[in-house]
């Protein structure tokens, strides 16, 4: 960059994890004309860790390795910015607390909401960008003149659902150059333009608990201690009878039905988690459907129509299933029209009026 | 695969990271492709190696003579990482049993202190000098610690993050008092101010190419001819078997001709225009930025060096900002890029996390020009006021 360039174009910074999709998202970006910045956040310190540990989550040190390949590639600045004690506080923290109070946490939806629409929309400004665009698969349209989030086209891929933090404001400052294609198709651009990491496998699960699996990673974050606490007993539901010890409430979440350890046959599901009295409760599988969430933080892109139904996700890979939404307290009451199987704690019911997104809140009961 | 478009390109903008590293000087370009054809393996017996050779001892001719040394006294190596753990480790090897403590400044390189620190596994005992917020060391701490059991006393001539200069001369007869030994991280200070060895009465110093305008992975160690020593890579007889490997001729003769070329300019002169450019940069962004802190300004200090803190300001934001305007700086040491901790020498000074977080470091070179300077003063005074203003906006709204 010339230091008597003026600036003619408008500048992007790009959030790139060193996946292929922010890596095309990016490339896009350069072909369209804009003047773009990569930035890949810093959320854990990698010194402490061995060479090959985190290959294959969203955030290793391998992978800031792979998207600063991507942007000598195309030919853009990049940098890293750090971000661990963020993250562990607005992330980590809170994933871990919420697992030893018996929830299924959505840790992504944090980082979307504190780190990248948050942080980084504050590096956006004060590096003098105009947009800030990430590899979401997402759309931006309008409607009377209002920008709002719409689900991508690629149906399977769709990331929508981690969205619904967003704040408005926020979205006209917002590009997501992927989320009108499919994920063949992102490929396809990658390897077209000789990324490197067009091959790489897609990130799947909790970046930063890697191959460990959460009771490891959590026992590991908390200590022994806090982790024997977490010890109680399966019981049977309805009835209550004690069916065995379990190693700890932050092992299980709703709908598992493996690895209990116990001499039973019939197949049954964790239909609860008690965290007061640390209990899992075990069931048939019927036990687990319920009509009502109760959501609580609710976030809203538009008005809530009470009479209106509304499709509501409540968990990512849930097709979503229509339901009408009413204030009740200081919450909000979703009463799907069938019941809906594993409604679980500690995630998120999303809420959507045909593509477009309108909201969610996290699941309270 | 040699990639077809190589995305390195000269580099349009002003350079203000000297301590980092520096430029190859451009006398190199014409000199290189001629010794580029001097591939012979200087240990050979064959003609091929008489090349080689006379390139690597003149360089050592001229280097030791810069130095007020015997050529004997230099080895080279890849550069002052490799010497510091070289001579660190080396004294603990051959000394250690009898005298185990090591006298070290707390602000040393990392190659020192991570040099210590796995000798300090080993059994030895580490007295690190604390320094105050002006970067002076505490003379009264090393009277205190230094001992018989003391074995060697390793404190840098400058600081590569403050460019504060430290007292060698008068830790050299301290160290002989107590029979100890003493090396000095030469790297920040050759060819910015006269350094004669011999005078100065070290035991060992260490450097590395690419701070002088020569190339990166070449370097050399001064051992004095008494001074204990073995060598970290056991291989050939290359540099009397200090320093196993096949000579990096390209490197050395590099080094040779800078050494050479510094002898025929008026370096005083070239020093004290860049100094009046680093005074000249302090005084306007003291005049024109508010909430600035110059860090060691009354200390002595290497000319070319500005350490400055810039009350509110987060360093790593100013330093992409520059970077996107064509200036190239640091926020402290260049081996800690990316690292999110904050300057372990400026919390070593007394200062909190929070200001290091604010440190931008600039360190001038022998092109710098006073022009670059007013450019740089005014992109960075515009660059504050404007995230300043954002900040304010920010909080505004939090409240």
């Amino acid at each position: 960059m010339s230091l008597s360039s003026v600036r003619v174009k408008k500048r992007v910074l790009v959030a790139m994890s060193g996946g292929v999709d922010s890596s095309v998202a990016a490339a896009l970006l350069v072909d369209q004309g804009y003047e773009v910045i990569g930035a890949t956040m810093q959320v854990w310190d990698y010194s402490q860790c061995d060479i090959d540990e985190g290959n294959g989550t969203c955030c290793s040190s391998l992978d800031v390795d792979d998207a600063r390949a991507v942007a000598d590639k195309i030919k853009i600045p990049f940098y890293v910015i750090n971000c661990e004690s963020k993250f562990k506080e607005k992330v980590i923290d809170p994933f871990v607390a919420d697992y030893l109070k018996g929830q299924t946490p959505l840790p992504c939806v944090n980082c979307n909401t504190y780190l990248k629409f948050d942080h980084l929309i504050h590096k956006m400004r004060e590096l003098d960008c105009d947009y800030l665009a990430t590899g979401h698969y997402a759309q931006i349209e309008t409607e009377n003149e209002k920008s709002f989030i719409a689900t991508s086209e690629d149906d399977w891929k769709d990331q929508t659902y981690f969205l619904f933090t967003t704040h408005s404001e926020i979205i006209p400052k917002l590009l997501f150059p992927i989320g009108h294609l499919k994920k063949p198709e992102v490929r396809r651009i990658a390897e077209e333009k000789g990324l490197v990491v067009a091959k790489k496998k897609d990130s799947t699960g909790i970046c930063f608990v890697g191959n460990q699996g959460y009771g490891n990673f959590i026992e590991s974050h908390v200590g022994s201690q806090v982790v024997a606490a977490q010890r109680g007993y399966f019981r049977r539901y309805p009835g209550g009878e004690v069916m065995g010890e379990h190693k700890g409430i932050h092992h299980y979440t709703y709908g598992q039905s493996r690895g209990f350890g116990l001499d039973h046959h019939e197949k049954m599901f964790v239909v609860k988690v008690d965290a007061q009295s640390r209990t899992v409760w075990l069931g048939d599988e019927v036990h687990l459907f319920g009509h009502d969430l109760q959501l609580r933080d609710m976030r809203l892109m538009d008005q809530l129509d009470e009479n209106q139904v509304y499709t509501v996700k409540i968990r990512y890979q849930h097709k979503g299933a229509p339901a009408k939404i009413q204030k009740q307290g200081d919450g909000f009451k979703v009463s799907f029209l069938e019941k809906q199987r594993a409604i679980t704690p500690g995630q998120a019911a999303v809420i959507y009026k045909d593509k477009k997104l309108v909201g969610g809140g996290w699941i309270v009961v | 695969m040699v990639s077809k478009t190589p995305m390195i390109t000269t580099l349009d903008g002003v350079y203000l990271d000297h301590n980092a590293t520096t430029p190859v000087d451009t006398s190199l370009y014409e000199f290189i492709p001629n010794w580029l054809s001097q591939f012979g393996n200087p240990s050979s017996i064959h003609q091929a190696s008489r090349g080689p050779r006379t390139l690597i001892r003149e360089a050592r001719h001229h280097i030791a003579e810069t130095l007020g040394v015997s050529p004997l006294e230099i080895v080279f190596n890849s550069g002052a990482s490799e010497g510091n753990n070289s001579i660190i480790k080396s004294v603990w090897d051959r000394k250690g049993v009898e005298r185990n403590e090591f006298i070290c400044s707390s602000v040393e390189h990392p190659s020192v202190m991570k040099a210590m620190q796995a000798i300090q596994k080993k059994g030895a005992v580490i007295h690190w000098i604390p320094v105050n917020r002006d970067g002076e060391l505490d003379m009264a701490f090393v009277q205190r610690v230094l001992s018989h059991k003391t074995a060697l006393i390793s404190v840098m001539s400058a600081n590569n993050e403050t460019g504060t200069l430290f007292p060698v001369a008068q830790l050299v007869p301290l160290a002989r008092a107590a029979g100890a030994l003493i090396h000095s991280d030469c790297v920040q200070v050759f060819g910015k101010q006269a350094l004669n060895l011999k005078e100065l009465g070290v035991d060992y110093a260490t450097f590395s190419g690419h701070k002088f305008y020569a190339l990166k992975g070449s370097g050399f160690m001064y051992l004095k001819k008494t001074a204990p020593f073995v060598s970290l890579i056991d291989g050939g007889a290359q540099e009397r078997f200090r320093r196993g490997g096949t000579e990096n001729t390209l490197g050395v003769a590099a080094m040779g001709h800078i050494v050479q070329k510094m002898k025929s300019i008026n370096l005083t002169g070239v020093w004290a225009d860049i100094q009046s450019h680093r005074d000249f940069f302090e005084t306007e962004v003291r005049t024109h930025i508010p909430g600035v802190h110059v860090t060691a300004q009354k200390s002595p200090r290497l000319g070319n060096t500005s350490h400055v803190m810039i009350q509110g300001i987060d360093a790593e934001t100013l330093l992409i900002n520059l970077d996107l305007d064509g200036f190239f700086v640091s926020t402290g040491a260049a081996c800690s890029s990316g690292n999110p901790e904050p300057s372990p020498v400026l919390l070593s000074m007394g200062f909190s996390r929070q200001e290091a977080q604010t440190s931008l470091r600039i360190s001038l070179g022998w092109n710098s020009k006073r022009s670059d300077m007013e450019r740089f003063v005014e992109r960075l005074k515009d660059i504050v006021a404007r995230l300043r203003q954002m900040k304010k906006e920010w909080d505004d709204v939090a409240l």
